[in-house]
Parts: structure tokens; C-alpha cells; sequence
């Protein structure tokens, strides 16, 4: 329940931190848009069932868009991420499986581990956000470098912020 | 029957997937057109309320370039007034109420939130119904077209800008008074792109820019750009110019909504001409 709770206020966390500021930086004349808000999706237990996961998603991107007025895009960007984020667990399981209580994290599972999966799933989302946006008039290349530039720095964002979080945890447990 | 729905509780989860994909791509598809609602938009209550808490510590931390705008537009204001001219003539003159209908009225705004980084930007403005803002109503900043009403609420309205690629509108060339249709290309905030100039309208760079006064959004002659560059792409007869928007999209931070009063005896009258041609 406690938990619950905490991944309910992350995912809320991100999404205002996105829609009130993130969104407003107009970094290189728009060619980078980081959209950290997916992280508290990314973080979400290893073991969360499907359905709910789906459910989270379609929330979360619906709520995103309210902000962006774009109607349906980043709920299905959204929709698609949690549907493969099982999948990209499943195939970056170590040898034996997550230990009980192992959360996505770098602190849990390593940087590389990480950089991995929150790359993959970040790529796939940014992907499918941008190509859907654009689908009509901008040219395929550079749509492409829009995605993995801002893919590259939601990534590195995620990771600081993980480490954020975990050194107050540090300095809290000291 | 079983094996059916043995088979869709195999699948339920693609199949949840590939429901709410439809959900969102239908919501998508509907936000698109230029003439539909959005239900999902920042005109909505609470997004509305976020953005407004935003814009006051925004605007907070502007406030001595705001001041600036302010004082030059006073000062302006001030050398238009009557009390800056002085009365040569005696001549007098009769305001007749029954000559002169009021035809368009505005309402100050504030810019709430404001997007220029996406190929659908939009802006968030805090005037809504309450303020007699409705769908369709121009959006100007000190007589420099800034965009449409496209949704409102209660409290709050959502401006498509001309820098959103379904933004379409019919502006002319001042000099030479040629029509063409302004679209966006989702590259440069600080461009947008007119097409559909006859050849004839030999276009010059630097030439203005303006509204043709034919839709009911805009008063005729209200400004929108100068011509950057121009070019007949081959095989066409017609030019394709890059005009240079005059609005700042990047720092707007107060618009005045455009009420024009006889945009429905407009419409009305068109579409009965449409229906009898049928």
C-alpha cells in the first residue's frame, strides 16, 4: 500500500516536473525535448501485472496530453512503453531471474543494466511520440536525430535523478 | 464458446493494448482538426489551474520587461489621445450612432502557457466563457495576429497560433493586394509559409503581410509579416513565399481576443448561399 502510494506521487512528481517546466525549455531551438516524466512508468515494480500497468500508462500519457493539448499522443506513446516494458524485463532478466524485492534501478541492478533498459524503452517511447507528431511534413532525418538526441538526454536525466534519490536516502539511513 | 474465451483471456492483455492504442489514437486524430473540440486539452479545469499558478511566478520574475512593453504602449496610447492634439478648426461635427455599428470588440488576456518547440503549439489564455471568449475568435497582440480560439472552458481558452500546422488562413500582400494561404511547416517559429500567390502579385522582399478580412476571425489589414524570400517551385504558376512572422511567439505574455460582432450574420448568410447552389 505504502508503495503504491510512493509510485503513485513519483509518476505524479514527473508529470508536473514535465509539464511545468521541462516542456517550457526551449533548449536548441526545440531540437531537444526530453520527456522525463516516463521515469516513474520506468520505475514501476518488476512485477507489476500487465493490465494494471497498461492502465497506469494510458493515465499518465492522458494526463500529459491535458498539458500539451495534444489529444491522444503521449497516451499512446505510453500505452506502447507499458506494454513492452514486461517484454524488456523479460529479456534483460539476469541468469536467475530478479531477486524478491529488486527494484529497475541503477542502484539495484548496475549502470549498465540500466542504460539498457531505460534506453530501450525511452527509444521506443520518443520514437513513436515524435514520428506520430510529425508524421506529415518534416523530413524522416531529422525527426530521427530529434529522437535520439532527446532519447540520450531523458536518459542521462533519469540517471541523475536516480542518484538524487538515492543519496538523500544515504545520507538520511547515516 | 469456451475455447473463445479461453482464447481471449490468453490475449487479454494485447487486446487491452491494442483498445486503449485505439482510444488514444482516436482522441489524436479528433484533437487534429482544425475545427473540433479537444477533451483533452489545457482549457480543462485543473491542467487551466496549474498553468495559471505558473504564469503568476513567470510573469513575477518579467515583470520589469512587462513594465517596459506597458510604458511604450501608454506612451503611444497617451500621443493618440485627444489630449495630445491640438484644435486648429472650429468645424462642426455630428456622431451619429445610427452610421456607426460596432463591429468588432476586444478583451485583454493573459498568456497562461505557450508552446513554440512542437509542430502543434498552442497557448493557453486566462479569459473563458465567462468572459464572452467563444471558438473561432481571433487572437492578436498589439494589432499583430497571434492565432484562433480553438477550445474554452469556464475559465480558460486554447489558442491555436499560426505556428501549428493545422493553422490555415487567407492573407494578402499589401502592396499588390494578392491572396494566398498561410501555413506552417513546423521548422521555424520565426517563419511560416504563403502559398498559392498568383504570378502576378510580384512580391518584393520586405513587403507586408496582412489579413484579407474575409473570414470572420480578423479585421481586414491586420498584420502578419514581411516577405523573407520567394520562389515559383518548377512546373507551377504559383509563388511559394517564406514571410517573417512579426509576432514573438517565444515571449508573448498578453493578447487581446478578438469578438467579431457580426461573424454570425456573416456565416449565416454564406451558408445560405452554399445550401441554394446545392
Amino acid at each position: 500500500m505504502i508503495d503504491a502510494l510512493k509510485h503513485g506521487l513519483r509518476i505524479a512528481f514527473f508529470l508536473l516536473l514535465q509539464g511545468l517546466v521541462l516542456n517550457r525549455m526551449d533548449l536548441w531551438q526545440g531540437w531537444v525535448l526530453p520527456s522525463l516524466y516516463i521515469f516513474g512508468l520506468i520505475m514501476l515494480p518488476i512485477n507489476t501485472p500487465r493490465v494494471v500497468l497498461l492502465f497506469i500508462g494510458f493515465v499518465t500519457g492522458l494526463i500529459m496530453d491535458a498539458f500539451t493539448n495534444t489529444g491522444g499522443l503521449h497516451a499512446s506513446a505510453c500505452v506502447l512503453l507499458t506494454f513492452l516494458q514486461p517484454l524488456a524485463l523479460q529479456f534483460l532478466a539476469p541468469r536467475d531471474g530478479y531477486e524478491v524485492g529488486q527494484q529497475a534501478t541503477v542502484h539495484d541492478l548496475g549502470i549498465t543494466w540500466f542504460i539498457t533498459y531505460g534506453g530501450l524503452l525511452t527509444l521506443v517511447h520518443h520514437s513513436w511520440l515524435f514520428f506520430l507528431e510529425q508524421w506529415r511534413l518534416t523530413p524522416f532525418f531529422s525527426t530521427l536525430s530529434k529522437v535520439v538526441i532527446s532519447s540520450v538526454i531523458t536518459v542521462l536525466l533519469m540517471i541523475i535523478s536516480q542518484y538524487l534519490i538515492h543519496s538523500s536516502k544515504d545520507r538520511r539511513n547515516a | 464458446m469456451r475455447s473463445l474465451w479461453q482464447l481471449l483471456f490468453r490475449f487479454h492483455v494485447f487486446l487491452l493494448f491494442l483498445l486503449l492504442q485505439g482510444v488514444s489514437l482516436a482522441l489524436l486524430i479528433r484533437s487534429n482538426s482544425f475545427h473540433h473540440a479537444s477533451y483533452v486539452s489545457s482549457s480543462n479545469h485543473l491542467s487551466g489551474l496549474l498553468y495559471a499558478r505558473r504564469a503568476v511566478v513567470a510573469e513575477y520574475l518579467r515583470l520589469q520587461s512587462i513594465n517596459e512593453e506597458l510604458a511604450r504602449e501608454n506612451a503611444l496610447l497617451k500621443s493618440e489621445s485627444p489630449v495630445a492634439f491640438l484644435k486648429l478648426g472650429d468645424n462642426i461635427y455630428l456622431h451619429n450612432d445610427t452610421l456607426h455599428l460596432r463591429r468588432y470588440s476586444y478583451t485583454p488576456a493573459r498568456v497562461i502557457n505557450n508552446s513554440v518547440n512542437r509542430p502543434r503549439n498552442f497557448i493557453t489564455i486566462d479569459k473563458g466563457l465567462r468572459n464572452g471568449i467563444d471558438r473561432g475568435m481571433g487572437v492578436a497582440n498589439k494589432g499583430v495576429v497571434v492565432g484562433i480560439v480553438r477550445d474554452v472552458s469556464e475559465h480558460f481558452a486554447v489558442v491555436m497560433p499560426l505556428i501549428n500546422i493545422a493553422f490555415k488562413m487567407s492573407v494578402k500582400l499589401q502592396r499588390s493586394n494578392a491572396f494566398g494561404s498561410l501555413q506552417w511547416d513546423a521548422n521555424d517559429p520565426a517563419i511560416i509559409r504563403m502559398t498559392d500567390v498568383p504570378r502576378y502579385a510580384n512580391p518584393q522582399r520586405g513587403d507586408t503581410v496582412s489579413t484579407t478580412g474575409f473570414s470572420t476571425y480578423f479585421p481586414e489589414g491586420m498584420l502578419v509579416g514581411t516577405v523573407e524570400d520567394y520562389r515559383i517551385p518548377e512546373g507551377e504558376n504559383f509563388y511559394e513565399i517564406n514571410v517573417r512572422l512579426f509576432a514573438e511567439f517565444y515571449r508573448l505574455s498578453h493578447v487581446e481576443v478578438i469578438n467579431n460582432l457580426l461573424a454570425d450574420e456573416q456565416k449565416a448568410l454564406e451558408q445560405l448561399s452554399i445550401d441554394r447552389n446545392d
